[in-house]
């Protein structure tokens, strides 16, 4: 067998898949603009810095010299006490001595499962693999402890191989491939501690 | 109205909620990114709604993307990423494989023979790890050059080609191994 004939096969077999289900993409631009109608992409970091600093276009140059300026006589001077100011904290202690959003430390997660037999819990903090959840005192209430740094994470309980993505205890419930997953921010405004 | 639209004009216009705008670019790239996400996890019921997630997060995220770069870059990163996280959910929801179809044609011997011919090109590539299909799929199907298929799968070019090599020589043995081999000679 050649390379050309391997190469010519797949790119035949991958072309012929995509015919065979392409009518399943009819209509799909129709149906996202309208899903989409009235919506914004989100506003990006530039935008935000340049909304702050230059109101106007006439005067976004000078005022970015201000600005760049006013930051390289902070970092000069920060910089010589900066030892005494900053010692090596870790995320939380970060996060409370900047007095941003509220305190956070372990998070709890629980499940009530008394017929289950195994339970555990995927999500964005543990690269969507799996963390046993426990029922040490055999109460039907499955828990794990974790400690996470400050974000948004998406998570779902998988109780006995089932997907369950609608955590009560969650801040937000959002719907994704198909399915809900229950979403958590942690050492943000307004969410989880 | 945006359909004789350059891609910079259109990408500009769905900027300012234009969502019409954005509706081009998606008839513009939706075959190339569906037939991805059908590559990366052979389902079309998942590579629909990879493709439709795909760009719904491309638009949301829009102000990330940057103009000099090629958009086809971009919008494959983000569904190879969509793929990969499937696969990670796709472990709790185990799916069976869906039958593999056969098209009509205008000589039905013929059609047969090739459906059948393809078929097992693709159960071959089914058995390799996901690894290795998936720069298959970007250099064969999306015709994509090494650094542009480096920077969608976030590895080394070097990385890129010796996958492709590695897969290139895991799908001959096993095609071999299970008499495909004149199929693919013929």
């Amino acid at each position: 067998m050649y390379n050309d004939d391997l190469e010519h096969q797949l790119k035949e077999t991958f072309e012929h898949e995509a015919a065979l289900h392409r009518d399943r993409l009819e209509g799909l631009e129709s149906r996202i603009s309208e899903e989409l109608e009235g919506r914004l992409p989100k506003p990006g970091f530039g935008d935000l810095i340049r909304d702050l600093v230059a109101p106007s276009k006439a005067g976004r140059m000078g005022q970015l010299v201000v600005l760049a300026a006013t930051a390289a006589v902070f970092l000069i001077v920060g910089g010589l006490f900066l030892p005494e100011l900053s010692p090596q904290l870790n995320p939380a202690e970060r996060l409370a001595e900047a007095g941003g959003g509220v305190a956070f430390g372990t998070t709890v997660f629980l499940v009530p499962a008394p017929n289950a037999s195994e339970v555990v819990l995927v999500g964005s903090f543990n690269n969507w693999e799996a963390t046993p959840l426990a029922d040490e005192d055999l109460d039907g209430i499955w828990r794990v402890e974790l400690t996470l740094d400050p974000g948004r994470y998406e998570y779902a309980f998988v109780v006995d191989g089932q997907w369950w993505g609608q955590d009560p205890a969650a801040d937000e419930t959002v719907r994704s491939y198909g399915g809900y997953s229950s979403v958590r921010y942690i050492g943000l405004a307004g969410g989880d501690a | 109205m945006y359909r004789l639209f350059d891609e910079v004009s259109l990408l500009r216009a769905s900027l300012q909620g234009e969502t019409e705008a954005w509706g081009e670019i998606v008839a513009r790239y939706k075959d190339a990114v569906f037939g991805l996400c059908l590559g990366f996890l052979h389902n079309p019921a998942d590579a629909e709604d990879i493709t439709h997630d795909a760009f719904i997060r491309a638009y949301e995220n829009l102000r990330r993307y940057k103009l000099d770069k090629k958009f086809s870059t971009w919008i494959f990163t983000i569904a190879s990423n969509l793929c990969r996280n499937r696969l990670r959910h796709r472990r709790y929801h185990p799916v069976i494989p869906p039958p593999d179809e056969i098209a009509g044609g205008s000589d039905p011997a013929v059609e047969y023979a090739r459906d059948v011919r393809l078929g097992q090109v693709r159960k071959a590539l089914d058995q390799l790890p996901y690894l290795y299909r998936t720069p298959l799929v970007l250099r064969f199907y999306n015709e994509l050059a090494y650094n542009e298929i480096a920077e969608i799968l976030a590895v080394p070019e070097g990385t890129v080609k010796t996958r492709i090599h590695r897969a290139k020589i895991q799908l001959k043995r096993i095609m071999e191994k299970d008499g495909l081999t004149d199929h693919v000679q013929r």
